[in-house]
């Protein structure tokens, strides 16, 4: 849901495909290189999916119940220019044969086609198409879905997700970062594992700020003070209404008792500004900086990480900041679950994880993809947006899995400071 | 000869009674068409609009008026905003059109199939790219603000259109303005020259005849290029989205919100309707007003 109008941009994607195209480039180019090994290893072993390299010994013991043998074609719903996009196709913003490294080395590694889809561009709207099939109980026709954490947890609440099965992804098991492990929603990774997450705080360009002569904002308070018609807020209801309970020095906890009170006070804070010249925007505050049209805004860190120009600034509020995550998820029918099970261990590789970040720039959900995306980008290793350090996690707020009484209530007041 | 009669009147019976037929032959599949793709929908969207539920419980047809009254009373702004700026960019793209459609009917001699052509070509252009073009050319410091700010200087560094109802109208009235010119053109080519000629031999000056003449015979092409452009700018999202601001937003905005946003698809349904019924009214009136006796002239 965060991220989901960023990928709409044309012009933001051109600039990360240029950018992502060199970088999966030299992936492509070290794999070639160093690797050689995952082509010549048989198809059809769980472990095929490169073991973390700093522990050597121990590979997966082989089980003694027989192992179930992948089926395909694996389908895949993922979001636009979400993993490694390489070459022409790449450029021009789809998705074909061979254009990801990783379909393509996943293919090789498991000997089983993969149909992978960017289908989905909004939350929402991706589950009213499934919803009916689940309600039904039907196959939803895909076997392996990313979806931001509300969702996810909606459709694992109501019982929509296979379970996965540990033994099957050891790679995910062992290297899924800490700080992302026991969502109240699915406390033993169950049923989800990320794939990606972001963290939407202040942006703003350093350069457009000092010719309008404006102080950096450090915290929300300061972003509330600039002058309402040169600020964006978000179009994505949790984000801005995250940020907004933070401002407030509200509980941002979705449980929080207060919480329809909360929203109701975050909404009258905000209405005033709208009534200012407030807008609301998606990534397309990006261009905003560049036309000077906007001095500061909320945003999502991917985008800053990624494809901002020079100047452009993440800063984490001294509030707090919003942590969102889109989830891997086994929509419950799937035809391939093993086989989908297998593409959430081969993505935990940290090689692999290091080569999807080399081009999207999230932050990363993989333990080891800093050491490996060392190889890769040095300066991404160190880059503290998708490896945030230890005072930024200890921000972190996440605002997503919401009752349907507070969700139902956050639209209603959403629609009315957007005036949709 | 009867019983030659008797034979004969079998195969020509079914012969005529096929003759007679035929127009609802004809006619089938464009009522298939519209029973499929318009009626059906429609009368889904009727039933979800008196339904109650969310998406997740699964929406019942309860007969339930909430989302009419809802769809009435809520919404006084972005209606309000419909209508303005339906209004107004109609009326300047009726001002804008006019000259045009008349220059090239009556002054554009050879010329007339490439100015026709110069109308459309913006068309070929998709209506998204067109209306994002719009955000550069209004932004702040883009080709006209930028220009009139810093190398003119008559305007202040902080004036700003981009955002504003102005935008907003701005981008309708370009977007829509073909619909306008085009039937404006047909009714004035249609015009016979000779007619204008009488006009002049009975002593009227131009301006007098343009009034007592022209226009009323142009009236037809009026009479569809605003009905042609006053019903997409009403129920249009796409400008007030792209170029406008919070306090902008027509009643499109709202349905797509409502659609796609909250997920409240009976009060969208309902808003839908009630913008369509409140069109069809207002046509009506308008075509009384006009008279239709020479709207098919």
């Amino acid at each position: 849901m965060a991220n989901e109008p960023q990928r709409f941009n044309p012009d933001l994607t051109r600039r990360r495909f240029l950018q992502g195209t060199a970088f999966a480039g030299v992936a492509a180019f070290i794999a070639a290189c160093t690797g050689g090994a995952p082509e010549s290893q048989p198809p059809a072993s769980i472990s095929i999916p490169t073991p973390p390299p700093v522990p050597s010994a121990t590979p997966v013991p082989a089980s003694p119940t027989p192992v179930p043998s992948p089926t395909g074609p694996l389908k895949f719903a993922n979001w636009p220019a979400y993993i490694d996009l390489a070459g022409k196709a790449g450029e021009a913003g789809e998705y074909a044969k061979g254009s990801s490294p990783t379909i393509e080395q996943f293919k090789k590694a498991i000997g089983v086609d993969v149909d992978y889809v960017e289908a989905i561009e909004d939350n929402k709207t991706f589950y009213a198409k499934i919803q009916p099939q689940l309600q039904a109980g039907t196959p939803t026709g895909w076997d392996l879905i990313v979806i931001t954490d509300w969702l996810a947890a909606k459709v694992i609440s109501k019982g929509w997700a296979e379970q996965i099965d540990h033994s099957a992804v050891p790679n995910a098991v062992k290297n899924l970062q800490d700080d992302l492990k026991n969502q109240v929603w699915d406390p033993n990774n169950d049923f989800h594992y990320p794939w990606q997450s972001g963290m939407t705080g202040i942006g703003f360009n350093t350069k457009v700020l000092a010719s309008a002569k404006i102080a950096e904002p450090k915290s929300l308070k300061d972003l509330y003070a600039i002058q309402s018609g040169k600020v964006s807020f978000l179009t994505e209801s949790r984000d801005t209404f995250g940020l907004g309970l933070l401002k407030l020095g509200k509980s941002a906890d979705p449980s929080s008792p207060t919480l329809i009170d909360d929203l109701q006070a975050v909404h009258d804070d905000i209405k005033p500004l709208v009534e200012k010249g407030l807008i609301f925007a998606d990534n397309s505050y990006l261009k905003n900086f560049a036309a000077k049209k906007t001095w500061a805004a909320m945003v999502w860190s991917g985008d800053l990480a990624s494809s901002g120009t020079e100047g452009d600034t993440f800063q984490v509020p001294d509030e707090g900041v919003m942590i969102w995550t889109d989830n891997m998820v086994i929509p419950k029918g799937a035809a391939n679950k093993y086989t989908a099970e297998l593409m959430i261990n081969f993505v935990y590789d940290p090689k692999i994880a290091a080569q999807i970040e080399a081009y999207v720039y999230y932050v990363c959900p993989v333990k080891g993809a800093d050491v490996e995306i060392k190889k890769l980008d040095a300066t991404a290793a160190t880059n503290p947006l998708i490896f945030p350090t230890a005072d930024i996690t200890a921000k972190y707020h996440n605002f997503q899995f919401l009752t349907d009484d507070a969700e139902a209530k956050l639209d209603e007041l959403f629609l009315d400071l957007t005036g949709g | 000869m009867t019983t030659v009669g008797a034979t004969a009147t079998p195969p020509g019976g079914w012969r005529r009674r096929l003759f007679a037929a035929a127009p609802y032959i004809l006619l089938a599949p464009g009522l298939l068409w519209l029973l499929y793709f318009f009626i059906w929908p429609a009368v889904q969207m009727f039933l979800m609009s008196i339904s109650s539920g969310s998406l997740d419980s699964g929406f019942r047809v309860t007969g339930t008026l909430k989302p009419y009254t809802d769809a009435l009373t809520k919404f006084s702004t972005q209606w309000g905003n419909s209508l303005l700026y339906g209004a107004i960019s109609t009326t300047l793209d009726f001002l804008i059109g006019f000259p045009v459609a008349y220059a090239i009917a009556f002054r554009g001699g050879r010329f007339k199939n490439l100015l026709l052509f110069l109308v459309i070509a913006p068309f070929f252009t998709s209506f998204l790219i067109r209306t994002i073009s719009w955000q550069i050319l209004l932004g702040d410091e883009g080709p006209v603000l930028g220009f009139l700010k810093h190398v003119v200087g008559i305007l202040p560094v902080d004036f700003s259109i981009l955002y504003s109802p102005v935008a907003v109208i701005a981008g309708l009235t370009y977007n829509f303005l073909p619909f306008m010119i085009l039937p404006l053109y047909v009714a004035l080519e249609k015009i016979d020259i000779r007619t204008l000629e009488a006009a002049g031999d009975l002593y009227a000056n131009g301006w007098r005849t343009f009034w007592k003449v022209t226009f009323p015979l142009a009236l037809p092409g009026v009479f569809a290029g605003t009905i042609l452009t006053f019903i997409p700018t009403m129920g249009d999202y796409v400008n007030a989205e792209l170029l406008g601001s919070p306090k902008t937003r027509m009643i499109g905005n709202v349905i797509q919100g409502r659609f796609l946003q909250s997920n409240d698809y009976p009060t969208a349904s309902a808003l839908s309707f009630v913008l369509m019924a409140g069109i069809l009214i207002a046509v009506l009136i308008y075509a009384r007003a006009l008279g239709t006796e020479q709207l098919t002239g």
